[in-house]
């Protein structure tokens, strides 16, 4: 403010100001409640957040912080970006023992951890399977005997050494790589949600492409987020419904996602333990109290109903719903499993609907 | 050139009468006509007046049309006429001169498909002949050419007048424009529209002395070059798409390519400016055709893109706020990559190849995120064959006109315009009291 400006002026100016900023604080600050919903494009995916509050201003900023925060797990979990924390890894972990941010060690540990429970139908080393099924070119294609007999030889989580106390990782073979694909996006909502949380936003949704979801709290009037599962042949109708509150739930499934050889359809998802592509099922979706949990659960569709039961029967408090082919004619049939140990968290919601809703579960 | 260019002036006068006269007059006084009586059950007879490229894309069309017949032809160019004959396939009657086309009685409706300098003199005699008209985009050639045909329009209330600009009749540009209807696209802002070829766009010429006739395109006598033969179509899906037509252009062009004779811009861009503020940047090129053909209707909650036979429906990634609670409703395992997403959703599911890779394949999935949005899916129809269909159900049955009076002059008016703010080089605003 200059010295020549009049007194009078300063104080309208400061006055008006201050005006101002109190109807737009009113306005922003009202009880009144707000719904924001943002998407944002990372990790090859879209994420979705709609979160409810009484300021739009906090909700915009928190949602801002959320998709930052999944640009920099993006950056740093990527193998398709040669700079990022993980090609570092992939290139140098069979050299010499690679000290790795915390929050990706934790990553890597429960990634591996899972591949253990599961027998290696989960694993974050199946990249070079991937690859030699054409999937990171973009087309599909059927690799030969030799090539899949190499590409195995280099896939195995038992290959990934951690060194929790100095937090290094280090292959034991050459030719290792992780791909965290089939964790991170789970990852990613989790943390989403932890930032949502900390702003005190209680009602919010968190999708990571609509493939893992957390629903934290529920929608004003509601006793849980509304879920609606597709048919596993037509995304336009609905299978199923579930009600999710202060819960997760990832889903992995066909759809759209094959491609057909010599007369012959398969799956984009593959067995890292035979290097196959997944037959006999047509989707997945899986219950737990975390994302990054239900989304590397979410490969139970790999273990298929009767081993699934087995991994249930250690394994608490997850819920898994099958949909498998029960004819030519596109028709499906639905198995729901759930953990021998199972209780939802206090002031959680997993709620089926319609033939679900009665339906004895094993 | 120029006597060449005579001998060809010549030729159309002979035929054409006064047509390079600014207005002309009706031959027939109104009183004298009667609109042709097309019960729902008989034949729908036509003439067709000019055969050359575009009139025969046309007739190709309309002998599919069921219920429709070519009784007669009329070109001046005999290589024209032999193609015209023999498209039609129905043994039509050839006349040299038009007004004895017109003149016969059995006649219901005509399609005019001459340069741009005769539309306005041969729809007038047309509708003076108490026939139906199908004329060719674009409408008419000068201002003051609008306000004969408006007059003769309205003294012929009987009779169709449907103008042939076929993205009207094209199924992929309805839908986008349902989907703009719907407010898939939001608030439309912007349209950017190009056609770029890398081309003389010349016509082969046999004989020297039939240059003006048969590259009428070249020049200013005759045509209104890319802004009327190009721009027009992209003029008219911008109107749709706004809901409005410009208010002024300004625009830039020249003759800096291919420095062969000819008259008209090799290259032109315009801007025109709508009511809204809403903006079309349109560009033609003759030197390169990388980015070829398409239009972009951009809004702010999303883009629509079209090319010939494809459009790509892209998401503006904006935040919604709501007041209150809404209805949730979330489907999960039905996951849109943003691989699809970047390359658009395809409107029509047979835009996406079928040997494809997966984000292809994620692509024609994608499609169904729009069913679900309550965009239905319809087939891809050939809109030459549609828009005549159209034409004969407007004339039988009284069906509405696909494309009619108001937006074949916004479409010409939008031309004039945009060629003068090229010529002038200044801002061209549209007449405060227009239609």
């Amino acid at each position: 403010m200059g010295v020549f400006t009049a007194p009078w002026l300063v104080a309208f100016t400061r006055l008006t100001w201050f005006a101002a900023s109190c109807l737009y604080l009113a306005d922003t600050m009202s009880d009144e409640l707000k719904r924001y919903e943002a998407t944002h494009a990372s990790m090859g995916t879209k994420f979705t957040v709609a979160a409810y509050g009484g300021d739009v201003r906090l909700l915009a900023a928190t949602v801002e912080q959320v998709f930052e925060e999944i640009d920099r797990l993006h950056e740093q979990m990527t193998r398709y970006q040669p700079g990022s924390e993980l090609s570092f890894i992939n290139r140098e972990g069979a050299s010499f023992p690679v000290r790795v941010e915390p929050g990706l060690l934790a990553l890597i540990e429960k990634s591996l951890r899972h591949s253990e429970d599961m027998g290696g139908a989960f694993d974050i080393t199946v990249g070079p399977l991937m690859e030699a099924w054409g999937f990171f070119r973009g087309q599909g294609r059927v690799p030969t005997q030799e090539e899949l007999q190499s590409v195995l030889k280099c896939i195995g989580y038992q290959r990934v050494k951690l060194d929790p106390s100095n937090r290094t990782i280090h292959f034991d073979l050459s030719g290792i790589e992780l791909d965290l694909g089939g964790i991170a996006k789970g990852y990613a909502v989790d943390r989403a949600v932890s930032i949502l949380s900390e702003n005190g936003i209680t009602a919010a949704l968190v999708s990571s492409g609509m493939s893992s979801i957390y629903a934290l709290g529920a929608p004003p009037g509601e006793e849980g987020w509304k879920i609606i599962l597709r048919d596993p042949f037509d995304s336009t109708v609905p299978a199923d419904v579930v009600y999710l509150k202060n819960f997760a739930m990832s889903t992995s499934g066909n759809y759209n996602q094959f491609f057909k050889l010599g007369g012959k359809t398969y799956s984009h998802i593959m067995d890292p333990r035979t290097g196959m592509p997944v037959e006999n099922m047509l989707s997945t979706a899986v219950f737990l109290a975390s994302a990054t949990d239900s989304e590397a659960l979410s490969k139970l569709y790999v273990l298929g109903v009767d081993a699934s039961r087995q991994y249930l029967a250690t394994h608490a408090n997850i819920q898994a719903l099958f949909y498998l082919p029960a004819g030519p004619e596109k028709q499906f049939k639905r198995v729901l499993i759930q953990s021998a140990s199972y209780s939802l968290p206090p002031d959680s919601l997993v709620k089926f609907t319609g033939d679900l809703a009665g339906s004895h579960i094993a | 050139m120029d006597d060449q260019g005579e001998v060809t002036r010549r030729e159309f006068l002979k035929t054409a009468g006064a047509a390079t006269a600014v207005v002309v007059l009706p031959r027939f006084s109104e009183g004298e006509s009667q609109p042709a009586a097309v019960s729902p059950n008989s034949r729908l007879n036509y003439g067709i007046i000019g055969t050359g490229t575009e009139g025969c894309t046309l007739l190709r069309a309309f002998t599919r049309v069921p219920g429709a017949h070519c009784v007669a032809t009329s070109d001046i160019y005999p290589p024209n006429q032999k193609k015209g004959i023999e498209t039609a396939g129905s043994n039509p009657q050839l006349y040299e001169d038009y007004r004895q086309l017109l003149d016969r009685k059995d006649i219901d409706a005509v399609l005019i498909a001459t340069p741009l300098n005769l539309h306005a003199s041969m729809l007038l005699d047309t509708l003076s002949a108490g026939k139906h008209v199908f004329i060719e985009k674009t409408m008419f050639f000068k201002e003051e050419e609008e306000a004969p045909i408006r007059k003769a329009v309205a003294a012929h209330p009987g009779q169709i007048v449907q103008v042939g600009l076929q993205r009207r009749s094209d199924a992929l540009y309805q839908y986008a424009m349902e989907m703009i209807r719907a407010g898939a696209l939001g608030k439309v802002m912007f349209v950017r529209a190009q056609w770029h070829r890398n081309s003389d766009w010349r016509r082969p010429v046999p004989d020297a002395k039939f240059e003006r006739l048969i590259n009428w395109r070249m020049y200013r006598e005759y045509s209104g070059g890319l802004m009327a033969e190009l721009a027009s179509h992209q003029i008219d899906v911008a109107n749709w798409a706004i809901g409005a037509e410009p208010v002024s252009v300004v625009g830039t062009g020249g003759i800096d390519y291919w420095k062969d004779g000819r008259e008209t811009c090799d290259n032109a861009q315009t801007i025109f400016e709508y009511p809204g503020g809403q903006k079309l940047l349109w560009s033609s090129i003759l030197c390169n055709a990388r980015y070829d053909f398409n239009e972009q209707i951009m809004g702010d909650r999303g883009t629509i893109e079209i090319t010939l036979g494809k459009g790509l429906f892209y998401t503006e990634h904006v935040a919604k706020v709501s007041q209150g609670a809404s209805k949730e409703n979330w489907w999960a395992g039905a996951t849109v990559t943003e691989a699809a997403e970047q390359q658009g959703l395809p409107l029509f599911p047979e835009t996406v190849p079928a040997h494809e890779g997966f984000v292809a394949r994620e692509q024609r999935y994608a499609r169904e995120w729009l069913i679900r949005h309550g965009y239905k899916t319809i087939p891809a129809n050939d809109a030459w064959f549609e828009e005549l269909t159209n034409f004969v159900a407007s004339v039988r049955d009284g069906k509405p006109v696909a494309c009619g009076l108001d937006q074949g002059i916004a479409d010409a008016r939008a031309v004039i315009y945009g060629n003068r703010a090229i010529d002038t080089g200044k801002k061209v605003f549209w007449p405060k009291t227009t239609g």
